[in-house]
Parts: structure tokens; C-alpha cells; sequence
């Protein structure tokens, strides 16, 4: 991963560094899965992180790492804003109730074009971080990748600490048995509030990602046909383990560039492949080890420091 | 006018998720396909309209029926498993109509009934008075079907307990199939009847099956007349707000009105069927 | 008789229901319901498919919010606090079908159980510091604790969903058992086992008064309700129809009308 971007061209450069950032997206996605809710927000918590940073760093004119975290901060409390009426709802109310969340944002991206720029979206600045030295101009797409590197592998390192942390241990319980979890002193709507605002944040510093790397954004990126791909990536690969939406948005992902020359046929393609998971493999592929015997991948992995 | 066409797509998708506990994202593409249907064999084909629009019933029930043998029977009920399945369907059937039709926004299809329509001072043209009826028709031969006939009984028994239904031999899977069946079928339909209206162009689902999802929601997912209402309402509410604000308006207002029926009421309007 | 009541009196209440009631629309589940249950007591309830006992428990542990009347806890009022805040405050309840988090391992399960004592905050969980660490090693010391004396120590490491009936009610209580409880509801905690197990069961039952847990259950087995129970309260369409020592709740009128048809093994 390192030695990689100077060996290929810029384009596939550019290529690794959306792929850093559509694995935060899944990751993050996984944080809220984990308390039980597939929240069909998501994406637009994305979109509320870049379009924080193009506030933020663009009009305000503060800079880009200040910006990050703030806009990481702007998303995370909006995703828990919105988790407040959700953990009311359960199954296909949850599902829809945070469609219609995520999408009544999106249309106040589209209808208010002071501040958000309406159909045609906002500019944002080229990250400035030290300024003079050739090798990190930004703007260059091996930085940029270099940069995404490491937000990335921050990012996942703090999401697997609180995974496999007990924070990480009851959110898992609360989504095997919610009553249950409730009834031995979890609060379970705390843990699913909390799960939004950790995912949010983290879907928010992916979307500040992907926002200073285009120098613009627009809400048509944020739509629902992202999220779509999103959970083909996290069905495809798996909900359950943390490398599970990792593997999903890689395979897919790659798939999707290796079949470039038939570019109108990838959608088909995903749908039949998601489709065939889900008869064949409903656990997708993290599941693909206990299929074959191994227990690796069947049980929560819930850490117990002695006696194992 | 939009009421009842909302009204035929919600009560196809209302029908198929009482039944079969699936939401069905692809139903705004069976809609786009009964469009494409009638596109091929009115317009290019020069079928008579009627016999086309029935061919389109026809042929996306059949859609219909094919996706819940080979894909949906597989969700074992489960509605995330069910929608993400949805959700691929979706994918194979946008690509396929682009890779048949091609991308090109707005095929005409003409109007069957040019003639215009004057009714006391508003004048519309025939053949967007025409839905009204036929969606009448419609949903009043969906009704009949099931009150009156053992298999639609069975429909409805499946929906409220397919244990206990199974026990008087009402087969659930056999429930599921004509539930999507019916259900597709009248996707179909109002996807027929709308393409001489709206342009046909095959991302015309997506924007129809959002709204579509809200009143079913807002009626109550499984609840037929509850839909019908919901339709009415939601028909009347978009085409003031459109006319005196802007779509996107009336879009954000419906996603409002529903998270505010979610919040209060979850079960809908008139409740589960 | 007389003398054994005079006693009775002088024990505390430690869970009082005041004019309970819940309505569901225009049905009433739940009528007027009055009772006390005294610490250290084994109490049972008893009642017809339908009689309300499910949705009294569910109101008492806080999964329903009643329509009317009052829940006293320890001389507090509890009416209307979520599940997870009536644990904490040392009463709670167990499921009959859905009483294990059946994916994770006997031993995962009591621990996430002891969830309210590890002693950490959210943040010190999140450092995972060697604090932390130390903690958390005391928790799975009393986890493996409770594990033995319910008798399942030997399966920690087995998924709870393969284990045997049995064992899965034992871990069942070990999981309320890990919260610390002063009392605990259960349901219908014999429910589909044979006579063997049921008698461990109701062994079991009885070892937690040992241990000073006030008991309440729900139960369809009338025998061993009559050979547990110190008292008995008996509920039919919401409404509490009988209360007293066992023998005399069974030989009560109304509720053998109650139960006209239903199999109740009342001799002894």
C-alpha cells in the first residue's frame, strides 16, 4: 500500500485514495449495524461532512486540518440529531424513517442554495497544510493519497478499539437480544444514539475526504443510488466481523475497475452477484469460513482475556 | 389525476408487502417497464392503446411472478434481506432497459386520446382524464378479487396469519406469487397508462417510487383502503404545493408529513391490514 | 393461621403494585390490580392463558408504561422508568423465549450480563487502560463465579443457542442473576421442561431466597408453583381474583371456575 503509487499511474492513484475513503464510509456504516439499525442516512452523513468542510474551510476560510475534525464533529451531531426520533422506530419504520431522514437534509442541500449552493453545489479549497514544500502540494493526487492513508488508518483503528472495547460489546448485545440487553442494564437507545454520532462522525470524515480531493461537491453524489452501492458493499461482504464491509467495498470495488471496458454493465453485475449472496452466502463472504467448518466468523468476537 | 396513479402504484406495493413482509424497491421499475411496454408495441408498434396497455399488465405480472419464484421466495421474509434483493433487481432490470433502449430521456409516446377535455372552465386532455377511471376499474376488480374469490381470501388470510392460513391448506407460497403477481400488475398498469403523460426514459421508477413508499407508509403498509386514502391526500397535497411552490417543496413536505405520521403513529393512518 | 399472619405483617414490602392498570385501545389488560410482595418471599402468580400476568410483568420491569396506578420499589416510586434504569435499581426480569443472546458463548453472555458493574465509564472502556483491564478481570472472576453455582461452569465456552433445554433456563437466571438483583421476576421459568429439570429449577429457585433475592414468577406449572411458592396471587382478565398461601388460592372458587378446563393439579 505504501510502495504502490509510485509504480502506477495517477488515475489509479486517485482510484485508491476514493476506495480509502469508501472503506471509512463501510466501516463507519458497521458501527451503526452493530446496534442492530441499517440507517439509510448514511450517505447523506457523508454529504454532511463534505458539505461542512466546504463551509467550513471555504467560507470561513478555516484551515483544512481544523476543518476536519470540526466537519467530522458538524456530522457526527447531526447523525445523532437525527437518531433521537429514530430509536423510536423498529424494522421497516427504522428503514424508512432514516431515508426520509437523510433525504429531507438532502433536499435542504438542494433548496437552499444560501448556504448550500442548490443544484450545483459548493467549490472547496485545495487542503494547504505546509505550505512551500513541493512534495505536499495537495493538490497532486500521491499526497492526497498519502494523506487519506493515514486519516484512514486512524480512522479504522479508533472504530476496531471501540469494537472490540466493551462499549463495542454491548452495542453488540443490544443488537442480538434488545430486550434482553435492556433488562440486564444497557441502555440500549443510548448505545444507539451513540452508535449514529460515532458513525456520523467517521462518515463525515470520509465525506472531507472526498470533498477536498474533487474541490467540489454537489448533493446528487449523496443520493440514493450511493447508499444503494453502499449496502451491496456491506451485505456483499458482511456485517457481522469488522473486516467484513472491508473486504465487501475491496472486492466490489476492484471488480467494478476491472470491468471498466463494460462500464454499463457493472450495476447488472453487482445485482446479480448481491442477489445470488444473499440466496447462497446470506451471511456474505466474512461468513465464507464458517461455511467451510472453521467456528472463525460464527460468533460475536467478544473479548475475554483469560480462558481463551 | 396523480392520486389515482399514485393510488395504483401504492396499492401494488401495498398488497406485495402485506403478503410477503418484502419491500419491493423494483417496483418503480415494473412501473417503468409497463411504460416501455406500451412505448414499443402504441407508439413504435401501433398496437390499439388498450390492447397495448394490457399487454403491459400482462407482461410485468408475469415479471413479477418470475422475480418471486427466483429471488424473493429466497428472503424467507426476512425485509432487509427482501429489500437489499429488491435493490439488486433494481440494478438488473435499469441496465438491462438501457442496454435494450438506450439512455435518451423522453420517448414520445403520443397521446391516444388527443382530444382536449373541457370541464367546467378546466380543461384537461383526454388521456390524462382517462387514468381516473381506469384506475377505478382497476382497484375495484382488485377488491372484488379479494372478497369474493378463494384465492384472493387466501391473499388477504396469508397477510394477517400465514400460519393459521397454511393450516386451511392456503398455500404461502402460492399467496406470494399472486400477491406479486397482482401487485406488479398494477405497477404495470400505471406505468401503461402514464406513458403517453410523463416521458419515458428508464430512471422514470426512481422518482415515482419514493412517493410511492410514502403513502404506503402514511396508509399503512398492508392496508388497502388505508393506501387508497393516503393516495387521495398525497395526490392533492403535491399537486398544490408543486403548483404554488416548487417540486422539490412538495417532495421535502411528503418526506415531512411521513416522518411526522412515523413519529406519532407508526402504524399508518388506518393501521395494519 | 392467625398467628402466622401477625408475622407477615411485620415484613417489609418490597415491591408494591397500587391501583395498577393498562389498557390497550379499548381492552383492558390490566384492571385495578393491588398487591405487595414481602422481601425474602417466594411469590407466585398464577392465571389463565390471556389473564394478564405477561403484561404485568412487562409493566413492573418497565417494558410498559402502565394507564394507570402506581409501582412502589423499595419505598420508591419506579412508575414509568425504562427497563434498564428498574435494573439498576435491583429489580429484574428474565425471558421465557428470549433469554439468552444465543449467537455468543456461555461465557460472553454472563459477562455482557454484569454490564452495570463493571465499573468503568465509556470513556475508560474506550482507552482500555491496564485499570481498565484489571476490571474487567474481576468481572469475569464473578461471571465464572455465578457460571459454577448455577452448575453450567463446565460449558463456558459453548454457544448458548446448542445447549441443552436446561442449561439454557440455568443461564437464563445466571444472565439476571449477573445484574445484582434484590429481586427477581421471572417467566415462566419451568416452561416445557420435564419433571427433572423442573425440580433443579425450582431448587434453584429456592437457593436464590437463600441468598436473600425476593422471587416473583409467573408459571403454568401448578405443582410447582403449590411445592416453591410461599404465597400465591391468582389473576384472570387483568384482575387479581385470589391471594393468599398456596392451598387455600387452589381450593378457591373462583379460580377453579378460572381455570375450568384447563388442568390444574391442585392435590398434594
Amino acid at each position: 500500500m505504501v510502495v504502490a503509487p509510485f509504480t502506477i499511474s495517477g488515475y489509479k492513484v486517485d482510484f485508491l485514495t476514493m476506495l480509502m475513503v469508501n472503506v471509512i464510509l463501510a466501516v463507519s456504516f458497521r458501527v451503526i449495524t452493530t446496534t442492530g439499525g441499517w440507517s439509510l442516512a448514511h450517505v447523506p452523513m457523508m454529504g454532511a461532512g463534505a458539505y461542512a468542510t466546504a463551509l467550513i474551510s471555504g467560507k470561513l476560510g478555516i484551515p483544512f486540518w481544523f476543518s476536519m475534525p470540526l466537519a467530522g464533529l458538524a456530522a457526527g451531531l447531526t447523525g445523532l440529531a437525527i437518531s433521537y426520533p429514530l430509536v423510536r422506530t423498529k424494522d421497516f419504520s427504522f428503514f424508512v424513517a432514516s431515508f426520509a431522514a437523510g433525504e429531507a437534509i438532502r433536499l435542504c442541500w438542494i433548496r437552499f442554495k444560501i448556504p448550500f449552493g442548490g443544484h450545483r453545489g459548493l467549490g472547496v479549497p485545495i487542503p494547504e497544510l505546509i505550505s512551500g514544500v513541493p512534495a505536499l502540494d495537495f493538490a497532486e493526487a500521491i499526497p492526497y493519497y498519502f494523506l487519506t492513508l493515514v486519516v484512514t488508518i486512524i480512522c479504522l483503528s479508533l472504530m476496531y478499539r471501540l469494537d472490540n472495547s466493551r462499549i463495542g460489546d454491548s452495542m453488540k448485545a443490544v443488537q442480538s437480544q434488545e430486550a434482553l440487553a435492556k433488562s440486564v442494564g444497557i441502555n440500549a437507545d443510548g448505545y444507539k444514539m451513540l452508535a449514529f454520532f460515532i458513525g456520523s462522525f467517521f462518515a463525515g470524515i470520509a465525506g472531507v475526504l472526498l470533498a477536498h480531493r474533487l474541490w467540489a461537491i454537489e448533493p446528487h453524489q449523496f443520493g440514493f443510488t450511493t447508499t444503494l452501492y453502499l449496502l451491496v458493499w456491506v451485505v456483499f461482504g458482511g456485517s457481522h466481523t469488522f473486516a467484513g464491509p472491508i473486504i465487501g467495498v475491496v472486492v466490489l470495488t476492484i471488480l467494478g475497475e476491472v470491468l471498466r471496458p463494460l462500464a454499463d454493465w457493472v450495476p447488472m453485475v453487482y445485482g446479480i452477484i448481491i442477489i445470488l449472496t444473499l440466496i447462497f452466502l446470506p451471511g456474505g463472504l466474512e461468513s465464507l469460513p464458517s461455511r467451510l467448518g472453521s467456528s472463525a466468523g460464527k460468533t460475536w468476537k467478544i473479548r475475554i482475556s483469560f480462558g481463551d | 389525476m396523480i392520486s389515482s396513479f399514485y393510488a395504483l402504484i401504492a396499492v401494488g406495493l401495498s398488497l406485495v408487502f402485506g403478503v410477503m413482509h418484502i419491500v419491493n424497491f423494483a417496483h418503480g421499475e415494473f412501473y417503468m417497464i409497463g411504460a416501455y411496454t406500451v412505448w414499443v408495441l402504441f407508439a413504435l408498434l401501433h398496437w390499439p392503446f388498450f390492447i397495448a396497455v394490457g399487454a403491459a399488465i400482462v407482461i410485468v405480472g408475469l415479471l413479477g411472478l418470475v422475480s418471486e419464484r427466483l429471488i424473493f421466495r429466497h428472503a424467507h421474509g426476512n425485509v432487509l434481506s427482501g429489500f437489499i434483493m429488491s435493490v439488486g433487481l433494481v440494478f438488473i432490470l435499469q441496465v438491462a432497459v438501457v442496454e435494450i433502449w438506450g439512455v435518451g430521456k423522453m420517448k414520445p409516446v403520443p397521446a391516444a386520446f388527443p382530444q382536449v377535455l373541457d370541464m367546467g372552465g378546466v380543461s384537461t386532455s383526454w388521456q390524462r382524464f382517462i387514468v381516473l377511471p381506469a384506475t377505478i376499474i382497476l382497484l375495484w376488480a382488485l377488491w372484488y378479487f379479494l372478497a369474493k374469490f378463494r384465492v384472493g381470501r387466501g391473499l388477504r388470510a396469508s397477510a394477517q396469519d400465514p400460519e393459521a392460513a397454511a393450516l386451511y391448506g392456503i398455500s404461502p407460497k402460492k399467496s406470494a406469487a399472486v400477491a406479486m403477481l397482482l401487485g406488479s400488475a398494477m405497477a404495470g398498469a400505471a406505468g401503461a397508462f402514464m406513458a403517453p403523460i410523463m416521458s419515458v426514459h428508464p430512471y422514470m421508477g426512481h422518482s415515482v417510487v419514493w412517493t410511492a413508499f410514502v403513502v404506503v407508509i402514511v396508509g399503512g403498509a398492508g392496508n388497502i383502503k388505508g393506501t387508497i386514502l393516503a393516495a387521495l391526500i398525497f395526490g392533492f397535497l403535491t399537486t398544490i404545493i408543486t403548483t404554488l411552490l416548487d417540486s422539490t417543496i412538495a417532495n421535502l413536505v411528503n418526506t415531512l408529513v411521513m416522518l411526522v405520521i412515523l413519529a406519532i403513529r407508526p402504524q399508518g393512518v388506518a393501521g395494519h391490514a | 393461621m392467625f398467628g402466622v399472619w401477625v408475622i407477615k405483617e411485620a415484613l417489609v414490602a418490597i415491591l408494591e403494585l397500587k391501583g395498577l392498570g393498562k389498557n390497550f385501545g379499548k381492552n383492558v389488560a390490566v384492571n385495578e390490580i393491588e398487591m405487595s410482595v414481602e422481601e425474602g418471599e417466594i411469590r407466585g402468580l398464577i392465571g389463565p392463558n390471556g389473564s394478564g400476568k405477561t403484561t404485568l410483568f412487562n409493566i413492573i420491569s418497565g417494558f410498559l408504561k402502565p394507564t394507570r396506578g402506581m409501582i412502589i420499589w423499595q419505598g420508591q416510586e419506579i412508575t414509568g422508568l425504562p427497563p434498564h434504569v428498574v435494573t439498576r435499581l435491583g429489580l429484574v426480569r428474565t425471558f421465557q423465549l428470549t433469554a439468552l443472546f444465543s449467537e455468543m458463548t456461555v461465557m460472553q453472555n454472563v459477562v455482557i450480563s454484569c454490564h452495570i458493574h463493571t465499573g468503568t465509564t465509556l470513556w475508560q472502556q474506550f482507552r482500555h487502560s491496564a485499570e481498565t483491564r484489571r476490571k474487567e478481570r474481576e468481572t469475569e472472576e464473578k461471571a465464572l463465579n455465578l457460571l459454577e453455582s448455577m452448575g453450567i461452569a463446565d460449558r463456558k465456552d459453548e454457544i448458548a443457542a446448542q445447549l441443552p433445554h436446561g442449561h439454557q433456563a440455568a443461564l437464563g437466571i445466571a444472565n439476571a442473576l449477573a445484574t445484582g438483583p434484590k429481586m427477581i421476576l421471572l417467566d415462566e421459568p419451568v416452561g416445557g421442561m420435564n419433571p427433572t429439570e423442573t425440580s433443579e429449577t425450582m431448587d434453584r429457585i429456592k437457593m436464590l431466597r437463600d441468598r436473600g433475592i425476593t422471587v416473583f414468577l409467573v408459571e403454568h406449572d401448578m405443582r410447582a408453583v403449590m411445592t416453591t411458592c410461599d404465597k400465591i396471587t391468582c389473576i384472570n382478565f387483568g384482575n387479581k381474583i385470589a391471594e393468599g398461601a398456596p392451598q387455600m388460592v387452589c381450593n378457591h372458587r373462583e379460580v377453579v371456575e378460572a381455570y375450568l378446563g384447563e388442568e390444574m393439579a391442585c392435590s398434594l
